[in-house]
């Protein structure tokens, strides 16, 4: 039988490995620094009382991915009934945003806290983590069908609302 | 690749956390259960010490007065016989 050491299942190495993961899903969801650092300490935690359930390296990853999700959509909900930086208090960019950009990508990140609860988790998983559809739809236990209604329409929202930035298909075709 | 998903991948991109991160993870594992935790169950202790006391007190009291009972019973069992030998004396 081989040890948690030998199957890369021992809770040192699991930590090192997804700390970047779980640090970002909770990050990119809540933008908050200190409060996705408590969140992602609370996931790992969690690992550490169950790792007696963990199987293997992809098990981990999986089990990690879900539980930072839950986390951070619970703290979402418990920070909701305080003030939340509305889209509306998203400051314009300067003009002449470039592809690259960091203030595209800061802008971005604003745009995707101001989307509701589930297309937010959902945009995150797909553009943090990569997921496939399906694979987002395992990990926040909806059908398939409605990951990509999410997907599709917060593209279509954030495209809008770039347009009216003056950011828009124009910059990056030349 | 559309323009809005690359720049997407690059704003959502993966961030490392703060310095120290893994070992204050290590740390905190390793100590066990937080101080709320141990509070929480310190708390919890309590209250059921406190509901076994009162049950055994109560216990004992019951016991207690069972015991009188019996001795009330049993004190009463001569002195009844004595009143009724006395009643036929005085008859």
């Amino acid at each position: 039988m081989l040890t948690e050491v030998e199957t890369g299942c021992d809770f040192r190495s699991l930590v090192l490995r997804h700390q970047a993961t779980v640090f970002s899903i909770a990050l990119h969801f809540l933008r908050d620094r200190a409060t996705a650092e408590e969140v992602a300490q609370e996931v790992f935690f969690s690992l550490h009382r169950n790792l007696h359930q963990i199987e293997t390296p992809a098990h981990a990853a999986a089990w990690l991915r879900k539980v930072a999700v839950q986390r951070s959509i619970d703290e979402g909900r418990r920070r909701s009934r305080r003030p939340q930086v509305a889209l509306a208090d998203v400051a314009e960019p300067a003009a002449g945003i470039r592809p690259g950009d960091p203030l595209l990508s800061e802008l971005l990140r604003k745009l995707v806290a101001s989307l509701p609860e589930a297309p937010r988790m959902v945009m995150v998983l797909r553009y943090q983590e990569d997921l496939e559809p399906a694979e987002i739809a395992a990990a926040l236990e909806m059908p398939v069908a409605t990951v990509k209604s999410h997907l599709q329409r917060s593209l279509a929202l954030l495209r809008g609302k770039l347009a009216r930035r003056g950011v828009g298909e124009s910059e990056w075709t030349g | 690749m559309d323009w809005l998903e690359d720049e997407l991948r690059r704003a959502l991109a993966r961030e490392d956390p703060p310095d120290g991160f893994a070992e204050r993870v290590m740390a905190r594992s390793a100590r066990g259960p937080s101080g709320a935790r141990r509070w929480l169950a310190a708390a919890a202790m309590v209250v059921v010490a406190a509901g076994a006391a009162g049950a055994w007190r109560q216990h004992q009291g019951y016991e207690a007065k069972r015991e009188m009972m019996l001795a009330l019973r049993l004190a009463s069992t001569p002195i009844n016989r004595i009143q009724s030998e006395v009643r036929g004396i005085t008859q």
